[in-house]
């Protein structure tokens, strides 16, 4: 008897589930971001809405990378509903808190699917989430540094001036050069 | 007898309740679904979304709400033209008879990988 399961996909069914589940994680953290770039260019923070429709757009390459590989391997990718999306923010300060926070979310979501595999034995995804694992360190860093740069350089003064300035700057050196 | 590797020319039963039977044809590579008069045959994909749909019905809201449209659920077997159209009682013995296929399927592969292609040193 055909194991007509294993011949359809690769991907064991709790594994599919939790793809399709950060799929739609990814196409929301890109609306957010989205919804923040607007947000910064509305109160005249230029450089920050550059930096949150950058981050929109790699949210979004994230989401098609899962999308694809999920498609690849015989499973069904499911394009995402993107619902609840805030369109209003408290301050300057409380968007970057909240992208940090975004991250954080991502970060926690991505290892607990690595756990899964590691739990379903299904390694060839393990192998592949290992670029996102790292990919979470960079995106955390820069989301972390931006919050800091608040306290480094204050919101006194010409200091929200400042500190959007400071923003696309921000980058992460993994060799710490 | 049939090993697991061998593909056989007749149809495989999956699972049997009251209501209806499952089987696998290896030639076709499909789950032949005979529910009540109904026989519809799906590929595995198919088979998938459909037990995605039949679980996905509020059976609560199907008892308690007193409208006749609660009455029936109607679900299109994917790419085969026919409609299910199912009571609660058919609705509750197509869900045990597609979970009771998915557990055979899920068995096949658990053993296909465990004993199949398991090395034999």
């Amino acid at each position: 008897m055909k194991d007509l399961v294993r011949m359809r996909t690769l991907l064991k069914e709790e594994i599919e589930q939790l793809l399709n589940k950060q799929i739609k994680m990814e196409a929301h953290s890109s609306s957010i971001y989205l919804a923040m770039a607007s947000w910064c260019d509305r109160y005249g923070f230029q450089n920050s809405a550059g930096y949150f429709y950058k981050q929109a757009e790699e949210e979004r390459k994230h989401m098609l990378k899962i999308f694809k590989y999920v498609a690849d391997m015989g499973g069904t990718a499911i394009s995402p509903e993107v619902t609840d999306v805030p369109q209003d923010f408290a301050g300057f300060r409380d968007v970057f808190e909240l992208a940090l926070e975004q991250e954080i979310a991502v970060t926690n979501s991505i290892n607990r699917i690595v756990d899964a595999c590691r739990r379903l034995y299904a390694y060839e995804t393990e192998e592949f989430l290992m670029w996102f694992v790292k990919e979470q360190r960079e995106e955390e860093y820069v989301a972390r540094r931006a919050v800091e740069l608040f306290e480094v350089i204050g919101e006194e003064g010409v200091g929200r001036y400042m500190i959007d300035k400071a923003i696309p700057k921000i980058s992460y050196d993994e060799d710490g050069e | 007898m049939t090993t697991l590797s061998q593909t056989t020319t007749q149809p495989i039963e999956l699972y049997t309740n009251a209501k209806g039977a499952t089987f696998q044809c290896d030639l076709t590579n499909r789950i032949i679904l005979q529910f009540g008069e109904a026989r519809v045959s799906l590929r595995i994909t198919d088979f998938l979304a459909f037990k995605k749909k039949v679980d996905s019905v509020d059976i609560h809201t199907m008892i308690f709400n007193t409208d006749d449209a609660y009455d029936v659920e109607i679900i299109d077997a994917p790419r085969t033209n026919h409609q299910f159209v199912l009571t609660l009682c058919d609705l509750i013995a197509l869900r045990d008879l597609l979970a009771g296929t998915r557990f055979t399927l899920e068995l096949n592969s658990l053993l296909h990988a465990r004993l199949y292609f398991a090395p034999s040193y």
